[in-house]
């Protein structure tokens, strides 16, 4: 199981005309083969980012002929029966395994949209790149036949909780740092892969993915009723390496694997177009309460730089004890890169790095080793603007478009961050509940338990 | 010559790395409707250029353009014409007879279904519209798309007048040294 998940993106030999882009953009250096021929993927090295599928134009052309049917392709992709032009580099789905659940209308399921989902989906349904559309997906979702639709955000409020109180405490109380933080799986499993040694500077918290799925099973099962094991928990991902840290045999803290199913973005919009729903019609519907309320924190965590500002959000207030003059953390925004801003709290310079683009964190990484590290915080992001340009988001036709998807969804996130009527994950009503009634305090026992994790290294 | 060369678009195996974006571009290009994503087509991909990827060499080859054209002189029904410029295939009139297709000496033509095909019912299809129509290039009405969008700016846009022009200086600047060299000699 794990060594069929590591091989989770491909690049389709008989398509692959071996360009390189594919390996111009892969920050681990695992695409291999020689010019011109056939490239294939180091399984070992790759960490499942889809920047690969994104890029790569080598298609099945019809004016070619393939040994390869079609039919045949679409089945090794587990892709459903589309006329889409199918392309060289590509990720196994999940389309099948999820449809054949939904269509079970006895199974109780609840189901998390990552924030980067909102701002691309409607694309693939020929609405304008970047469109912001999270109560028409909440209403495509429920019409699928989710039981319940919650969402990744309110987790990734979640997250800042636990994450924002572990950085307090290892500044005050000592632990590694600088601290990275750990919501990208392949951010994680670089980590793992390469700087072994570099292990303890990870958050220990979960990925918002998983800390959802671990409150679904939990929090959410005892809310309506229902057993952990009846519950399937669904994750909609604009990342095709969540389809891996899913099913990392160390993330079932509720007794029972937390996340049961990933689908990206493309993958839900094939269960809409099969299931004949005309999402562009679709009104606008809301998020199930409790585990669907979240604040504008929690979806900045789409775009490269939004974990950071998040936990600048809620971190002054938690040394400052006042609020934070600006909530807008504009110095922390922007794109590939590396960006360095200093926080002051008064008490405490708050040094802090955001990386976006795994290879410019290289350089970073070997000077900590070297004990140069003169910072306390780092957000890293494998892809190039953050979630938005994740290896499942919608493949533009054309590389101009995509930077301009890029351009249009990073603004339709910080957009949907100012109409939430909380902005600080600490203040979401939801999150203060779920502490008061269930989790206790932020790094207490229960959320050790089922929040947090510790990573291992991999070779 | 009263009127000027028909202009094509070429391609330099020396920088082409084959990554086929020239072909998605010119399929998009002559899309009825604007797409943006892989998941909102709903049918292949025509191009009007063709990846060719041997041993040896990586490029694409498309229509020429010629002046005289043979594809122009085998349509038997006249669908082919030389507008502004350029050669051009009028797909309405088009039987699908393949004439063009061996005529051409560059396969720069191609047969697709129909684009009408993907509306209206079967009989008014078959009524009105061939099920295949001949298609090549028609440099997008002068701003290639393929141009681009090569990554590698492997593809060229040639103006025969400008190209002709700048040979030509070229030509006298390396002629004149050569010239006078060679007058001195007989001298």
């Amino acid at each position: 199981m794990a060594k069929k998940l590591q091989e989770n993106i491909k690049i389709d030999a008989e398509l692959c005309t071996g360009c390189g882009r594919c390996s111009e953009v892969c920050p681990v250096d695992a695409i291999e083969g020689e010019e011109g021929k056939p490239q294939s993927v180091n399984v070992a090295k790759c960490v499942m980012c889809g920047q690969c599928v994104q890029i790569c134009s080598a298609y099945d052309s019809p004016f070619e002929q393939y040994a390869t049917s079609r039919s045949q392709r679409l089945k090794e992709r587990n892709m459903p029966i589309v006329k889409e032009p199918l392309f060289a580099a590509y990720y196994h789905g999940d389309f099948f395994k999820v449809k054949k659940r939904l269509a079970d209308k006895k199974q109780f399921s609840m189901v998390q949209c990552a924030p980067a989902v909102r701002v691309s989906l409607a694309e693939e349904f020929g609405m304008p790149l970047g469109s912001l559309v999270p109560g028409k997906m909440v209403a495509a979702l429920k019409r699928l036949g989710f039981t319940r639709v919650y969402d990744t955000n309110f987790a990734a409020d979640l997250t800042i909780m636990e994450e924002g109180s572990e950085l307090v405490k290892r500044i005050t109380e000592g632990g590694s740092l600088p601290m990275f933080t750990s919501c990208c799986p392949a951010w994680v499993k670089f980590v793992e892969n390469e700087y072994p040694e570099l292990i303890d500077h990870l958050s220990s918290c979960k990925s918002p993915q998983q800390m959802a799925g671990s409150m679904f099973k939990t929090y959410g099962a005892s809310v309506d009723g229902v057993d952990a094991r009846e519950v399937y928990s669904v994750a909609i991902m604009p990342c095709t390496c969540k389809k891996f840290e899913a099913n990392r045999p160390e993330m079932k803290s509720s007794g029972y694997q937390d996340v049961d199913a990933v689908l990206t973005t493309r993958e839900l919009a094939y269960l809409i177009k099969e299931a004949a729903i005309d999402f562009n019609a679709l009104p606008e519907e809301s998020f199930d309460k409790p585990l669907g309320m979240y604040s504008g924190a929690g979806t900045i965590f789409g775009v490269t730089g939004g974990v950071m500002e998040a936990a600048i959000r809620t971190a002054y207030e938690l040394i400052t004890k006042e609020p934070i003059e600006n909530v807008n953390v504009t110095s922390v925004r922007g794109e590939q890169g590396v960006r360095k801003v200093t926080l002051d709290t008064g008490a405490l310079k708050l040094k802090t790095v955001v990386v976006s683009g795994l290879k410019n964190v290289i350089p970073i990484l070997e000077d900590i080793q070297r004990g140069k590290a003169d910072f306390h915080f780092m957000e890293v992001m494998t892809c190039p603007a953050g979630c938005i340009s994740g290896g499942g988001q919608p493949k533009m036709l054309l590389p101009v478009d995509g930077r301009k998807a890029y351009e249009n969804r990073k603004s339709s996130t910080y957009q949907h961050d100012e109409e939430q009527r909380y902005r600080k994950s600490h203040e979401n009503p939801e999150i203060q509940d779920i502490y008061q009634k269930f989790l206790g305090e932020p790094l207490g026992h229960k959320s050790h338990k089922l929040l947090h994790t510790h990573y291992k290294p991999s070779r | 010559m009263s009127r000027n060369l028909n202009s094509f678009v070429l391609a330099d195996s020396k920088k082409c790395i084959g990554c086929r974006v020239c072909e998605v571009a010119c399929a998009v290009a002559h899309l009825d409707t604007e797409i943006k994503t892989v998941g909102n087509m709903n049918f292949s991909l025509n191009p009007r250029l063709y990846l060719v990827k041997t041993p040896e060499i990586t490029m694409p080859v498309q229509c020429r353009h010629c002046e005289d054209a043979p594809c122009l002189k085998s349509c038997p029904v006249s669908a082919i014409k030389e507008q502004s410029n350029r050669i051009v295939i009028d797909e309405a009139g088009c039987i699908g007879c393949k004439s063009c297709i061996m005529a051409c000496p560059f396969g720069a033509i191609e047969l697709i279904v129909s684009r009408q095909e993907r509306v209206g019912d079967e009989e008014d299809r078959l009524r009105d519209e061939p099920e295949v129509v001949a298609s090549k290039c028609d440099l997008c009405g002068g701003a290639p798309a393929c141009v681009k969008a090569c990554p590698r700016e492997a593809l060229q846009y040639v103006d025969m007048v400008k190209e002709r022009t700048q040979r030509r200086i070229e030509a006298a600047n390396k002629m004149s040294g050569f010239h006078n060299e060679f007058m001195v000699r007989e001298g």
